[in-house]
């Protein structure tokens, strides 16, 4: 584990990096390449807390960010309410939520809770679906408002964006670094280890597995609520959807699930493959920049399956 | 005095041929279509429909009723070739958001065209709107699209909204016949595109003042194993018509389920979605025999117009099967594009802009006249015309000025 | 609601419950011995599919008639994806295997498209093709009749298979403890490999059936494969009856809830269902 000083540089230097990119390439969608990955990250890390951490893998996850998402952009259509209160309302009722499915399905094991999360996910995706105050599968537009804070919409410059996002990406890495240096970080590392051993100690595991939950569902709704104010256009097929889950549980296994910096890892990698090989190979139509993304997928999981940190684990020790 | 004459003809003939001063910089139009993804048939057709009307704008062909068919490229910008990008939306509407995003960053299109499904068009026009750019869209049906108070965004295809008028005038025709139509089952996708088409109905029958009633609403997920309990559901109604908001695959599914369930309902119309495949009729045959649908072409319509056979031979060639209205109203929109750009000023937004809202163009692709825009940027110029299945082939049966065929209703069993 | 119908829903149920039954089966091994849920599941299904179609197309082969060669390709295919991409990714945390089986659906969903393109294609002369009858006012296609049935014969003839043979007694060693088994003298490389590929087999017989009558593309796995999830979790990890009684009871429940409560809930109600079953029993209706 690193010392909170080599953390801390190393993530102010992130940080740097980020904010200071978009003055060295001044293309917008360089810029929109950013916020992804931030995003992205946030979201991996966010999950990482539940399904690397503490080894329960949730293919659902896209229901909190939905929630976020639709609590963001329906308040703000029918009320005019704005989005910063609507992102606190979608946290509210995704830890609830959290709260409800935690309890009878954190006594699942593996792959039945992964496919009870899911399970989950898309009912709450037909609910919306046929929910005719969000418009049902229509899904709902940003209205056309005064761009600013206020209403998180800006049209000129998606830099406020970034932004945000770089707060957002700051916050959760904190956050779990903390958590690693925790009681519940340990307790975590125990169960993976050595499960029978910690639960004879008496470590109440699925208490903490709930507030990783938790958290992990508020950082995914409020990733939501940014989402739906920065791509202005949100509907039940593509925030509550599977490709989203997957997109996370992507991201952070590639990255290294478990790990810190993972998430950071897998998204560095990830989103500019998916944005380029699209860019470059994908208006062919053939689908080939799909082809190559499936088989890198298969490729790294094959190669390194502890993802690419666990690559730069190999390199630096190479270099002893 | 000969040798002279000859000299000078000479000379007028080489300055005549010789390159241009100014050579005319091909033009490019930039497509959003969903080339991968659940939708990639239809967005395939697309594209290789838009390449026919590309090739035969920039190239010679003898067409009447065409327009720059004759000439090579555009002839009031130095005879400009038009050269088409493809953006794939792989279906998504956050896809086709940020590569309606990225090639407006590269600057290089004059004019959007795109994207096939409303809910990708929907947010992909509104990023263009707020750059002040053009949108063209040739066959998103869902009437909101230009109920929104936008100014850059321009559309070809009949609306849902045209549709339901036409379903419900030939409706009353054929009340008028003496068949029995009153009860309705609607059967729609939960999407942009089914929904839009329902409340049309919806709206329509409440103003039908009891003329009709709709005895089954059914929306069904997109993306369906199997449609049995939808289509039980129909035949528990018992309806007289049963009208469809469906894409290819499940129009599929539920014509083979109509089938296999012994549902037998007189008359099956779909809006423009699935049914106009030309696969659909071809490959069911019997099973979807009499089946009708809203349609903006059919290899019929060669029969009345000759210069459709070249246009529908070179799209065969490109993907061996017969365009259909989808595929026309996209290659439509390129002429459309073509015509702007001929007309405009420079190819500046704001200037093909006004081209396009100025556009009254007389193209025999389509039926109706052809393609104008009202202030909402609708095509009003435009007629849907209803077609059925006979014999594996779609007939053009209503209205009267258009029909090949006579209706049958019911459908043979 | 007319009994008739409710008949009739019952019927088709069943009809697409068996076919669901049997991929579900495929998937139920799979996960049994190895512990792994296949992603690429669905895809398995449309490479048998277009298989099928593709024999058809240029062969002129009817579908019935290819069916074994389908099967055996699959099986193949199953071998190929143990050996190449589940071998590798075996010692480690699930979440890898199955991200890498979720690559290799992104990959051959994609790789088909490229070769075939996004066309639906559909097999309409064959043997079986558009013939339907009726019995006692229950109409039936035959198509979808002989697949329920072909698919029932499978999942018995696995069903047996696992629990009558040497093979299936080693299959069912290796699930219940790897290292004992390996201890043993049972060769587990050799049982996985073949269990992978006798689950793609199932899918491949399920796949080459639906092509009789149902449309062929590159995507049309996805729907199947989400079912047959929900399916297997519901019959219990590695239970052939469980998923074939599950796969069932979804085919059922799917065609009357959906009737009944509107068709647009009809996976939902799936999920519920599945949720409901989930919470009073953890391990499935029949998990141990």
């Amino acid at each position: 584990m690193q010392t909170t000083k080599r953390f801390a540089i190393t993530l102010a230097g992130i940080l740097l990096a980020f904010a200071a990119a978009p003055l060295v390439i001044a293309s917008v969608h360089f810029q929109h390449l950013l916020i992804m990955l931030l995003l992205y990250t946030t979201l991996s890390q966010a999950w990482n807390l539940i399904g690397g951490y503490a080894g329960q893998v949730s293919f659902g996850h896209a229901v909190f960010f939905g929630i976020g998402a639709y609590a963001a952009m329906a308040p703000l259509n029918q009320w005019g309410l704005t989005p910063w209160v609507g992102m606190a309302i979608g946290g509210v009722i995704s830890v609830l939520v959290a709260l409800m499915i935690g309890v009878p399905v954190f006594r699942l094991k593996g792959h039945y809770f992964a496919i009870s999360t899911f399970a989950v996910a898309e009912v709450v995706k037909e609910l919306f679906s046929s929910w005719k105050w969000v418009d049902g599968p229509i899904g709902l537009d940003a209205p056309i408002l005064e761009q600013g804070f206020y209403n998180l919409m800006f049209y000129k410059t998606k830099l406020p964006y970034l932004y945000i996002t770089l707060a957002f990406f700051l916050v959760v890495m904190v956050l779990t670094f903390r958590m690693e240096r925790s009681r519940m970080g340990y307790y975590f590392r125990a169960i993976k280890q050595r499960p029978d051993a910690a639960q004879a100690m008496g470590v109440n595991i699925s208490r903490y597995k709930q507030y990783a939950f938790v958290i992990s569902a508020l950082f995914t709704a409020i990733c939501g609520s940014f989402y739906a104010m920065y791509i202005l256009h949100i509907e039940p097929a593509t925030v509550l959807s599977l490709d989203i889950s997957m997109k996370i549980v992507l991201v952070t296994a590639l990255g290294g699930a478990g790990s810190l910096w993972g998430p950071l890892l897998g998204a560095m990698v990830l989103i500019p493959l998916q944005e380029y090989s699209r860019i470059w190979l994908g208006g062919t139509g053939m689908g080939i920049d799909l082809i190559v993304l499936g088989l890198l997928i298969m490729l790294i999981c094959i190669f390194e399956p502890k993802g690419i940190v666990g690559i730069l684990h190999r390199l630096t020790r190479q270099k002893g | 005095m000969k040798r002279s004459l000859v000299l000078f003809f000479g000379l007028i003939l080489l300055l005549g041929f010789s390159p241009a001063v100014h050579a005319a910089d091909p033009i490019e139009i930039a497509l959003l279509y969903p080339l991968t993804g659940p939708l990639a048939d239809p967005g395939s057709r697309a594209k290789a429909a838009c390449d026919v009307a590309a090739e035969i704008i920039n190239g010679s062909y003898d067409l009447p009723g065409i327009p720059f068919a004759k000439t090579q490229g555009i002839p009031n910008k130095g005879g400009a070739k038009i050269v088409l990008k493809y953006y794939d939306t792989q279906g998504s509407p956050e896809v086709g958001k940020a590569e309606t995003e990225r090639l407006l960053q590269e600057g290089k299109a004059k004019l959007i065209i795109g994207a096939y499904q409303s809910s990708v068009t929907k947010p992909s026009s509104f990023v263009a709107e707020r750059q002040k750019f053009p949108y063209l869209c040739a066959e998103s049906s869902s009437a909101a699209l230009t109920e929104r108070g936008l100014k850059y965004f321009f559309r070809v295809a009949p609306t849902d909204y045209h549709d339901t008028v036409m379903f419900f005038q030939f409706l009353d025709d054929m009340k008028k016949e003496g068949k029995k139509v009153s009860k309705i089952a609607m059967v729609y996708e939960k999407t942009e595109f089914g929904f839009h088409a329902n409340e049309e109905v919806k709206k329509a029958v409440a103003k039908s003042n009891g003329a009709y009633q709709i005895v089954a609403d059914i929306p069904y997920e997109f993306k369906a194993t199997d449609v049995n309990a939808e289509v039980l559901k129909v035949k528990a109604a018992q309806p007289d018509v049963v009208l469809h908001a469906t894409q290819f695959s499940e129009m599929m599914l539920f014509a083979k389920a109509y089938e296999s369930l012994g549902v037998k309902v007189p008359a099956n119309l779909s809006f423009c979605g699935g049914y106009q495949n030309p696969v659909f009729a071809k490959e069911l045959g019997k099973t979807v025999e009499n089946y009708m649908g809203s349609c903006t072409f059919a290899e019929d319509f060669i029969a009345k117009k000759a210069q459709l056979k070249v246009l529908n031979d070179m799209f065969k060639a490109k993907v061996k099967s017969n365009l259909d209205g989808v595929a026309m109203e996209a290659l439509t929109a390129v002429f459309v594009a073509a015509d702007a750009f001929n007309r405009a000023k420079d190819l500046s937004p704001d200037a093909v802009r006004d081209a396009l809202a100025t556009t009254e163009l007389q193209i025999a692709t389509l039926p109706g006249k052809g393609v104008k825009f009202d202030e909402s940027g609708q095509n009003i110029w435009i007629d849907s015309t209803m077609s059925q299945v006979v014999g594996g082939d779609y007939k053009v049966v209503w209205p009267a000025e258009w029909a090949t065929a006579k209706t049958v209703w019911p459908m043979k069993p | 609601m007319d009994t008739t119908i409710f008949l009739q829903l019952i019927v088709s149920g069943l009809l697409i419950g068996f076919v669901f039954s049997l991929i579900a089966v495929g998937l139920t091994l799979i996960w049994g011995v190895m512990d792994i849920l296949n992603f690429a599941h669905g895809d398995f299904l449309m490479l048998a599919m277009f298989s099928s179609f593709l024999m058809f197309a240029n062969l002129g082969l009817d579908p019935l008639l290819s069916l074994p060669i389908v099967v055996a390709l699959l099986f193949m295919v199953g071998l190929l994806t143990f050996r190449w991409v589940i071998r590798p990714v075996l010692g480690y945390p699930g979440l890898i295997a199955l991200l890498a089986t979720f690559g290799l659906s992104i990959f051959i969903r994609n790789l088909v498209l490229f070769f075939v393109g996004p066309n639906y294609r559909v097999i309409n002369q064959s043997i079986l093709a558009g013939k339907n009858f009726s019995i006692l006012g229950l109409h039936f296609s035959l198509s979808q009749t002989m697949s329920a049935i072909g698919c029932v014969l499978i999942t018995s003839a696995v069903y047996l298979l696992i629990a009558r043979t040497k093979f299936g007694r080693s299959l069912r060693a290796t699930s219940l403890d790897k290292d004992t088994a390996l201890l043993m003298g049972i060769n587990t490389n050799r049982v996985f490999a073949l269990t992978f590929g006798l689950g793609a087999a199932c899918v491949g017989f399920a796949g080459g059936m639906l092509s009789n009558f149902y449309p062929i593309f590159p995507e049309v796995g996805l729907n199947f494969a989400i079912m047959s999830f929900v399916i297997v979790a519901l019959g219990g990890f590695g239970n052939i009856s469980g998923a074939f009684l599950a796969g069932i009871f979804v085919g059922l429940v799917e065609n009357v809830g959906g009737f009944l409560i509107g068709p647009e809930f009809k996976y939902t109600l799936v999920f519920v269902l599945y949720l409901i079953v989930i919470s009073i029993r953890p391990k499935g209706l029949f998990g141990w």
